[in-house]
């Protein structure tokens, strides 16, 4: 097999910048058009969105403890859950995974920034503009001269529940407008992230050679694409019905509230794997780095990624068995959603095959790759139950459905989150987070986990429904709920100590250096925090772990691939 | 040293001469227009002055952004100073311990070919519709029983039919049933050709008993969630002997299929694979 050059084997650092302060610094941050800087923006943004809607997940928690709480007022509760989901998938979740793929996608590929730095600004900035609305709601959701209210039409706000005459005011309208904003701004940056990984790879870096990172970053954003574009429709559909009196979704004057609900699960279940598989990719990097192997079937990994793009495009409407769409359309959606477990399950496999005889080390990020290893098996297995649309018909909009997509997007996706902070917080700040302290996270974190939705799952089971405000003593709930409760605190506990380690470290850390984990991709070869121009040379690689092959000369894997 | 710029394949240029790297240079008008569209929406939900406002914004920041990068693009010239940063490993490296011979074992160097377990999972099936159909013969009196419990699985409608219902024919149960059945019947098949090489000791009992029984526990214990329907109706008797008949055919059918070489047979010694020389029984227990 023909050698490449590899990558640099020395690369070069800025000179020192100048020191800027106060409004400097402010507006320095404002103008910036740095993959990196707006990486962090994004990253930081979503994190005090985390806490905010981590918060309201808590105060709901509080409520339905114990039975027949009054600890907040119906109204609350309804606000609290729409404004949780809707900023825990609009404005945590999305900008979070966007913002690691912005930071290390050009570092990964060798670039010096996104294809587009000024789209990559404005994408920012007008996703953050659309949270800081919807949270606007609160002090002005009947508009400036009535009382504030959040939006209380749930995270997926149905028809016609969101009809002018069911929602009066504009609570509503903050939600449709602010997620219409934060659409605009997704859809920006999945057009940067398909054009930076298609156009500005580095020398010798094939598309077979690419970080197995940037190749789901790359599915993602070509299903933002296809997902966004119809949830943006129906929010200008709806914000139609309510501003100009257009009826797509008005059932008094021949609209189809189901209409809606295909609108919105075209997005709505993409979506989870739009956010699920960034997390895949954390996971692709940090096993492999961890047990000191290479990935275990880099192409299966591949087509399985491309696999499950394709198919979960085609699985929306097992969120709606319960609608009545008929034994065609079950039995399609059914056996749709059945066979995207196949390309997942080829991941699981190939992870477990890259540990399998590794020299696993277990620092923090690998104890997080581990829990999301087995939590996102279990959230997989309760997904096959309900792709079942007979077992969905009993268990549809009950507790069950919670604690199955929780385990989705808290087991699966927020512990790869938290893998990825403890593996590129040195990369990002120059200093290494605390080991000690990310285990205390880990161990309370996955405590907490396990209590609040291991436990979640029986109320669910024993016909608790959702978003119900409160319920009646000896239904046999009180017993789980408490427990449920119990372990959301002890989440936040362990959430508290990740701040503290992230604020901690980022002035008393251990000085990182540019590759602390002994990595193979390219964003390890620079200085840690990379200067403002990535790499001073362009690198040049022959492999699909160029810094493997700059360390071990004697055997590249530029030999074998 | 070039003194003339250099365009890279990123579009961005490096002065080599000056020590300095071309990027684009920072702006305001981004977040301008992206302030712009927010006030516009908020007024939208606050007062129209908010919208009016936002436009006001809009336009200046569509200006100065077009302005950005026409005629030419802006850049600024950010200074590299050069320091080697050594890129080494902190982990020792070992050479590989060349795998014990045993480990080859568990790579089979002949396997069977996705052929094999389409036609096991077809003849299977096909020979599992005799003690379906007998069943229903015999307990109701139609053949037409069996393939219209297997159809009411997708049938919410049929729920609430009774025997006799089930008893006739109905194109839309047999359509409904044929594709349930041909699926199954070829997944098992194909996981039969996967799995047989893997227990090649007593195929018979493996394939035809075994297995069967395996699945017929799991469905026993999931039918009641996966389909009520068939839950209530379905005669685990007759299910199972169904179920035997489907293994010992498909079990049969696969194991009678030439096996083909996996890519483990290249790593043998030519001698070997040219067959002038048989391995490895004979020359001790630690061979494949």
């Amino acid at each position: 097999m023909a050698k490449e050059a590899p990558v640099l084997e020395a690369i070069d650092q800025t000179a020192p910048a100048s020191h800027s302060s106060g409004p400097g610094v402010v507006y320095e941050w404002l103008t910036t058009v740095d993959h990196k800087k707006i990486g962090i923006m994004y990253i930081v943004y979503a994190l005090i969105f985390l806490v905010l809607a981590g918060a309201q997940a808590l105060l709901m928690r509080i409520q339905l403890a114990v039975p027949n709480n009054h600890f907040v007022t119906p109204q609350v509760f309804n606000r609290l859950f729409t404004m949780h989901g809707s900023t825990m998938v609009f404005f945590v979740g999305i900008p979070i995974l966007f913002g690691f793929g912005n930071y290390l996608i050009p570092l990964m590929i060798g670039a010096r920034d996104m294809a587009f730095p000024r789209l990559n600004a404005f994408s920012f900035w007008i996703s953050a503009f659309g949270g800081i609305l919807l949270y606007l709601s609160y002090f002005a959701g009947s508009g400036l001269y009535g009382a504030g209210s959040a939006p209380d039409v749930g995270w997926f706000a149905y028809a016609p529940l969101t009809a002018k005459v069911f929602s009066p005011g504009h609570s509503t309208d903050y939600w449709t407008l602010s997620i219409l904003m934060s659409g605009i701004g997704t859809t920006g940056t999945a057009i940067n992230i398909v054009a930076t990984v298609i156009c500005m790879r580095c020398k010798g870096m094939t598309m077979t050679r690419m970080p197995l990172l940037v190749w789901l970053l790359l599915v993602t954003s070509c299903m933002v694409f296809v997902a966004v574009s119809p949830l943006t429709a129906a929010q200008i559909m709806l914000t139609l019905d309510r501003y100009l009196g257009s009826h797509f979704f008005d059932t008094q004057a021949g609209g189809s509230a189901v209409l809606w609900m295909h609108f919105f699960w075209i997005f709505g279940h993409p979506e989870v794997y739009i956010l699920v598989l960034p997390a895949f990719a954390f996971i692709n990097e940090i096993v492999p780095v961890f047990s000191r192997k290479a990935i275990f079937g880099y192409s299966a990994m591949v087509a399985a990624s491309v696999g499950i793009g394709f198919i979960s495009l085609s699985v929306w409407a097992h969120h709606m068995f319960t609608v009545g769409m008929g034994p065609a359309g079950n039995t399609f959606f059914v056996f749709a959603t059945m066979v995207v477990s196949v390309p997942t399950g080829i991941k699981m496999f190939n992870w477990l095959a890259t540990i399998w005889g590794g020299r696993v080390r277990f620092r923090t990020p690998m104890m997080f790759a581990i829990g999301f290893l087995f939590q996102f098996l279990m959230a997989g297995l309760t997904g096959i139950m309900l792709s079942a649309a007979p077992f969905d018909w009993q268990l549809s909009a009950s507790y069950f459905v919670v604690a199955h997509f929780h385990y989705v997007l808290v087991g699966g996706i927020l512990f790869a989150l938290f893998a990825a902070f403890y593996y590129w917080y040195p990369k990002i700040t120059g200093r290494m987070m605390s080991e000690t302290l990310g285990k205390w996270h880990f161990w309370l974190f996955i405590i907490g986990f396990h209590l609040t939705f291991d436990f979640m799952h029986i109320p669910g089971l024993l016909g608790m429904p959702r978003r119900i405000y409160t319920y009646e003593a000896g239904r046999g709930w009180e017993y789980w709920n408490l427990i449920v409760g119990i372990g959301a605190m002890v989440q936040a506990i362990g959430t508290l100590i990740f701040v503290y380690n992230l604020v901690h470290s980022y002035f008393r850390g251990k000085i990182a250096g540019p590759d602390p984990w002994d990595a193979w991709t390219l964003e390890w070869s620079t200085a840690s925090p990379p200067p403002s121009y990535n790499f001073a040379v362009e690198p040049n690689v022959g492999s699909r772990r160029p810094l493997w092959d700059l360390k071990h000369p004697e055997d590249p894997d530029s030999s074998y691939e | 040293m070039m003194q003339s710029d250099n365009q890279n394949r990123d579009g961005h240029t490096t002065r080599a001469h000056a020590g300095a790297v071309q990027l684009p240079a920072p702006t305001i008008w981004p977040i301008v227009f992206a302030f712009g569209l927010a006030l516009i929406f908020t007024g939208m939900v606050t007062h129209w002055i908010m919208s009016l406002l936002g436009a006001l914004l809009v336009i200046p920041g569509i200006v100065g952004w077009f302005l950005e990068v026409l005629p030419r693009e802006h850049h600024v010239y950010v200074p590299v100073s050069a320091e080697i940063i050594p890129v080494v490993g902190t982990h020792t490296t070992g050479a590989q311990r060349p795998a014990g011979p045993n480990h080859r074992k568990l790579l089979p160097i002949e396997t069977f070919s996705i052929t094999a377990g389409i036609k096991g999972g077809l003849a299977g099936g096909t020979a599992m519709i005799v003690p379906a159909a007998l069943y229903g013969l015999i307990r109701y009196h139609s053949t037409w029983y069996a393939v219209n419990l297997l159809a009411a699985g997708g049938f919410v409608s049929w729920a609430g039919e009774s025997d006799a219902f089930l008893a006739q024919f109905h194109p839309l149960g047999l359509l409904a049933a044929t594709g349930i059945h041909t699926t199954a019947s070829l997944l098992i098949g194909l996981l039969y050709g996967a799995m047989l090489p893997m227990f090649p000791r007593k195929p018979i009992v493996s394939a035809g008993f075994i297995a069967p029984f395996l699945w017929t526990g799991l469905l026993y214990s999931a039918l009641g969630v996966i389909s009520p329907i068939l839950d209530r109706r379905i005669n685990w008797l007759w299910f199972v002997i169904s179920q035997i008949a489907f293994g010992l055919v498909a079990g049969f059918v696969v194991n009678r299929q030439v096996k083909v070489r996996t890519a483990q047979f290249q790593a043998l010694p030519f001698a070997v694979r040219a067959g002038l020389h048989t391995s490895a029984k004979d020359e001790g227990p630690d061979h494949p």
